[in-house]
């Protein structure tokens, strides 16, 4: 009996195993006539949830003076100035990174000037979400959303990426609700553009369009790689030239507005250009790829690490890099404090130095919104230890409202004097309410009042 | 009692097969670890070195060159000039002969040919072919990077493509996507013999390079369709299959120029129509629709209303049939043609000419 009752459930036992595999494959077919047939299906039902639609809210001031003609008409006590105000309405997408605090990243120009910002989750959710920091330089910002059950993307290795790598953009275009198109890495290390201060873009041929700004370009993996940023649009749509902030670049950013909730640019101390051919020949040196030194700032990161005029660096971290545009993204987006490792090749040589960045405090340009938000819209940069200067400023910014014009100079703050950015910076972090900018304009000195 | 005790045992041994089934299914993706479910993704993952283009990008991507026109500035002779991005090239041997569009050099005083590697030459044209939009450069220098190359390899409708070029001078950019469609291989008068593709092509990938998933060169990027002057995004892209272009460059540098044979007539295929009014009903040819009073044919006393029907005693089935044995012919050289004239056969020798370049 005891053998006859383990003789039939092994039996059944067989019959069950036997069975279940032909179950487990009959779902989709992996392969027609031998041959695999390939989908991102599988991946993107991972990767989609974590990618959200930001919807955007504010509202365009724009003032206008009114001409004294018509101050004439309408008497002496007619305004001064006409206040128009453009409600606008903006539409892009976003990228869950840690799906247990929320945060959220997109592009700065999706949500400058917002009051609002509303969150699309793919689920159907939509959540108001709260701007942690940004900056607009490198045209990166950071959301928070509070909720649960969400799913964040892992971060790939950009800077392991090849030109002919599959790359998959997912985001919103044209407000039409997530659409995922397909591509490969076209190029990298994509810089002078001009769309952004601060560029290393990747560049694929994945059909980015108005509204897929701040979504993701990820890998075969599912693994965020970039963040899409802009396209080459001569036609107004896609023509296979789009860009994203790399993966790495945006994550050292976002780690930076974490910890201070600003991106603190780190500073080497080097002005220099790209490496051509003919300096190449002059050198006589056979890279024909990297950043050439033309000066070193004394008591910089790079004095101090040894950097010397003449040498050309040549990788970051070990991380070839192709131009001094691509050397000067790469540093500023790494975080002042940061220890850098460069390789350089001098007098035909290769060596490796180590730098610690410095914070940008002399002669360096900050996004002032962040100094202040009345001064949102203005160009900040220290002007030879006198003060700081306002290299430029947005029509219908706040900072313009308040009275700002380019080439004024902050020489104080109510009665301290500020000498650079980080003394007007400190300044203003301890004033509540009204505050008075004296202003340096021509040879005349007049105060402006914040509020 | 006997029909319970049996019910009891397979019940027993059902349940226990039942449980021990179980228990393996879910032990076993555990110990291979390896998910049922997910068998598909960790297929894509296990074989991504191969989900790449990379390998073919690195083979042909080095011989894909930018080419610019050096414009001096006659008020500043000392200065050394600006650089003007026309469009791509490729190289095709080491002697330093690389392939591009006539239209992206017609214009152009002085050519410089910028390597990847960051190189800059400054290039002569050995000849150009404005009928085909070929043209041939050479640059002297050491170890340059040539094209992979197959010709024997057809390019099929379906099969991966990438594009390599500099499209707005952004700088060398490779685009992915499919043959589109194919024209005719290997004709020398290059009349509608595009290879066609979805992969992007804007202004500056004009001369570049079409590659396959192995890297080699499969074709000449030329023009891209264009509505109202928008530029390219339409997914809808032309280039010169490399078996064309490859037999119009070594022409260009034997001779400087293709040399190609003219009768000097226009002409339709005869249809049915025109077959059933002529009166001869199986009849397949060209008939003459116009003719150059100066040319072949003209000497030769033919007209129009005449129709071709054989080519050195070849029938002749179509307009670009005819053309394209013209064109092969040396000029110079006399060939029979079978004419039908007023429902009479004549055989009518002709001694081709050479066709007139028009640059335009």
């Amino acid at each position: 009996m005891k053998t006859k009752l383990s003789l039939l459930s092994a039996a059944l036992l067989g019959a069950t195993l036997s069975i279940t595999p032909i179950v487990s494959q009959a779902a989709i077919p992996l392969a027609v006539d031998g041959q695999e047939l390939p989908s991102l299906a599988p991946m993107l039902q991972k990767t989609t949830p974590a990618v959200v639609a930001v919807a955007v809210s504010g509202t365009h001031v724009s003032k206008q003076k009114v001409p004294d003609a018509f101050r004439y008409f309408f008497g002496p006590n007619a305004p001064r100035e006409q206040v128009q105000e453009r409600p606008f309405k903006g539409l892009g997408s976003g990228v869950i990174i840690d799906a247990d605090e929320g945060y959220i990243v997109t592009n700065n120009h999706v949500i400058e000037g917002a009051d609002e910002i509303l969150i699309g989750l793919h689920d159907g959710r939509e959540i108001e979400a709260k701007l942690i920091g940004a900056d607009a330089e490198s045209d990166i910002a950071l959301l928070q959303i509070k909720a649960k059950n969400l799913t964040a993307l892992k971060r790939a290795d950009s800077d392991a990426l090849q030109v002919g790598d599959f790359a998959v953009a997912i985001g919103n275009p044209f407000g039409l609700g997530q659409t995922v198109t397909s591509g490969i890495v076209s190029a990298m290390g994509r810089s002078g553009l001009g769309i952004e201060m601060l560029e290393n873009f990747i560049q694929t041929d994945a059909a980015i369009n108005s509204g897929n700004s701040g979504g993701a370009l990820v890998n075969l993996n599912g693994e965020l790689i970039g963040i899409n940023t802009a396209i080459v649009a001569p036609g107004g749509g896609n023509v296979g030239i789009g860009f994203a902030i790399p993966a790495n670049m945006a994550n050292n950013l976002v780690q930076q507005i974490i910890e201070h909730g600003e991106v603190r640019r780190g500073v080497l101390g080097v002005m220099g250009q790209d490496l051509t051919s003919e300096l190449a020949k002059g050198f006589g040196i056979e890279t024909q790829h990297g950043g050439f030194i033309n000066e070193v700032m004394p008591d910089s990161a790079a004095d101090k690490a040894g950097i010397k005029v003449g040498d050309i660096i040549v990788s970051v971290n070990g991380r070839s890099i192709k131009s001094f545009q691509e050397l000067r993204a790469k540093v500023a987006t790494m975080g002042a404090g940061s220890k850098v490792e460069f390789g350089l090749i001098r007098d035909g040589d290769k060596e490796t130095v180590t730098a610690v960045l410095g914070e940008s405090t002399q002669a360096a340009e900050a996004a002032a919104g962040s100094v202040h938000p009345m001064l949102q819209g203005a160009k900040l940069e220290t002007a030879n230890s006198s003060g700081v200067a306002i290299t430029e400023v947005a029509q219908g910014s706040p900072a313009a409202m308040s009275g700002l014009i380019k080439g004024d100079i902050i020489v104080g703050v109510n009665r301290t004097k500020v000498s650079n950015l980080k003394a007007l910076k400190s300044a203003l972090e301890d004033q509540q309410g009204a505050v008075a900018l004296k202003i340096k304009r021509d040879k005349t000195s007049l105060y402006l009042i914040l509020r | 009692m006997i029909i319970k005790d049996a019910l009891i045992y397979v019940g027993k041994a059902i349940l226990f097969g039942l449980i021990m089934a179980a228990v393996i299914i879910f032990i076993l993706p555990l110990i291979t670890g390896q998910s049922l479910t997910n068998g598909i993704t960790e297929r894509v993952s296990s074989s991504n070195s191969e989900l790449s283009f990379s390998k073919a990008v690195r083979r042909a991507a080095p011989a894909v060159v930018n080419i610019y026109s050096l414009s001096i500035d006659q008020s500043k002779p000392l200065n050394p000039g600006s650089l003007q991005g026309l469009g791509s090239g490729v190289i095709m041997s080491k002697e330093g002969y690389i392939l591009t569009n006539y239209h992206v050099i017609k214009r152009a005083d002085e050519i410089v040919v910028a390597l990847q590697d960051g190189r800059k030459f400054t290039s002569e044209v050995v000849g150009s072919d404005p009928e085909t939009d070929l043209a041939v450069l050479k640059v002297e220098g050491d170890n340059l990077p040539v094209v992979p190359l197959n010709l024997n390899i057809p390019a099929r409708v379906g099969d991966v493509v990438l594009a390599i070029g500099n499209p707005y001078n952004l700088g060398q950019t490779i685009t992915q996507g499919i043959i589109s469609a194919t024209g005719r291989n290997g004709l020398s008068s290059g009349y509608l013999d595009f290879l066609q593709t979805d992969a992007a092509i804007n202004a500056g990938n004009s001369g570049g390079a079409l590659i396959d998933t192995t890297g080699q060169l499969i074709g000449i990027n030329t023009a891209a369709f264009q509505i109202g002057g928008e530029g390219g995004g339409h997914g809808i892209n032309f280039a010169i299959p490399i078996k064309l272009a490859h037999s119009i460059m070594g022409k260009l540098i034997k001779n400087g120029r293709v040399i190609r044979g003219a009768l000097g007539i226009g002409g339709d295929a005869v249809g049915p129509v025109m077959a059933q009014i002529l009166n001869i009903p199986d009849l397949t040819g060209v008939m003459i629709t116009e003719i150059d009073p100066n040319g072949p044919a003209a000497k030769a006393k033919l007209r129009p209303r005449d129709v071709i029907t054989k080519f050195e005693g070849e029938s002749i089935p179509g307009v670009e049939m005819l053309m394209d044995r013209i064109a092969e012919t040396p000029p110079g050289k006399q060939v029979m043609m079978t004419v039908i004239r007023e429902g009479k056969s004549y055989e009518v020798p002709v001694v081709i000419a050479e066709k007139p370049v028009h640059n335009n």
